[in-house]
């Protein structure tokens, strides 16, 4: 069940990431922010972005 | 006779306690002591070497960055000391511990630069620097609906002179209001913003190029440092806004002030060969949304579509130096 849960912000992408951990949710975030976007988000960044999870949520 | 315990009672000497380390402003504080680099200790010589090799444009387009942000660097160590005045007025001694650390990293940012631009290419007088720092005023709009300020060399002295009078007035109200427009214009906007492009487009560049390792690793390390200053000046914002909701507006008409600054990219960003420069205008996007979320706020989506709007960008009309 995921606890945290952090919504991508770039325009046209409605991606929505859930992790367990923060750890989890920063490597999950910024595979993303790499994969989709050619770029970054910073862990300091994701971390603050982050909000409680619901278990069903789309998951990446 | 007044005793000394009077003038100032001994529980009231002891600030930190169990809920301050258990915030998140503390942790910040702590990941930045558990982080320290030292610029002195990285090896210059493979960035040296690939210098030597690089096209003149190539060399031009990374140096119109990196003067930029050594001075930049520079400017933001010496304006934050009325960040940690106002944090001492307001008697947070979590936000006094961790900007304690962020103006020393600061300080290390324009330690780097100046190391990187005497050891690799050579640079070593504000002269030769300021050879590859095109004006502000060379960028314009050439349809005249924006202009482009100077938010770091203008706005910081102007936001931390306002912050430090307030600090004086011994005003809760007037620090409280003065803090979040210097934390909106230093953190949210200059930091969390108007800046990103030109990491990653040194990022890109040199990843592309190949070339440049220590000037990326110096990069990498300064980012990490950055997301903790942005997110504790949203924060710190956050918490304000939501003691009074009123500050809401300051945010949005400090980033107003410096709109012309995020609609267009700007005459030291463009100067890199083959960049897509559509790419760092959504990004620039992205990053004013997380800055909105994060500090609990309504988007303008006027400043959005502007960013985006192909309509809207600037020429730069003279070249450096």
């Amino acid at each position: 069940m995921a606890a945290l849960r952090w919504r991508c912000m770039e325009v046209g992408c409605d991606t929505v990431v859930t992790a367990p951990t923060d750890e989890l949710l920063v490597e999950a975030v910024t595979a993303h922010a790499r994969e989709a976007h050619d770029s970054y988000e910073l862990e300091e960044v994701i971390l603050a972005g982050a909000e409680d999870g619901t278990p069903d949520e789309e998951k990446i | 006779m007044t005793t000394f315990e009077e003038i100032r009672p001994v529980e009231t000497r002891f600030r930190l306690d169990q809920e301050i380390m258990a915030g998140p402003i503390y942790r910040k504080y702590e990941k930045a002591a558990r982080t320290v680099w030292d610029p002195k200790q990285l090896d210059y010589e493979p960035d040296a070497a690939d210098w030597e090799r690089m096209t003149e444009d190539q060399r031009a387009g990374i140096a119109m960055i990196t003067v930029r942000f050594e001075a930049g660097e520079q400017e933001v160590t010496d304006e934050l000391l009325p960040m940690l005045a106002a944090a001492h007025a307001l008697g947070r001694f979590d936000w006094v511990m961790y900007i304690s650390t962020f103006m020393q990293e600061e300080a290390r940012h324009s330690q780097f630069f100046t190391l990187w631009h005497a050891r690799v290419a050579g640079l070593l007088t504000p002269a030769e620097k300021a050879a590859y720092w095109p004006l502000r005023e060379h960028t314009v709009d050439p349809h005249g609906r924006f202009k482009v300020g100077e938010p770091v060399y203008e706005g910081l002295p102007k936001y931390g002179k306002q912050l430090q009078n307030a600090v004086d007035s011994g005003d809760e109200v007037a620090i409280e209001r003065a803090f979040v427009q210097f934390a909106t214009l230093y953190c949210a906007w200059v930091e969390g913003v108007l800046t990103m492009p030109s990491y990653e487009i040194v990022i890109d560049t040199t990843e592309l190029w190949d070339v440049l390792p220590t000037l990326r690793f110096g990069f990498r390390r300064i980012l990490s440092d950055e997301g903790r200053h942005i997110t504790f000046g949203t924060q710190s914002c956050r918490i304000l806004i939501e003691r009074n909701p009123a500050y809401a507006e300051l945010v949005h008409k400090v980033i107003d002030e410096y709109r012309g600054n995020a609609v267009g990219m700007l005459e030291y960003q463009r100067n890199v060969p083959g960049l897509d420069l559509d790419k760092y205008q959504r990004q620039k996007v992205r990053h004013y949304l997380n800055r909105c979320r994060e500090m609990g706020l309504t988007a303008d989506d006027s400043l959005v579509a502007q960013i985006l709007d192909p309509e809207i960008d600037f020429v730069v009309g003279v070249e450096a130096g």
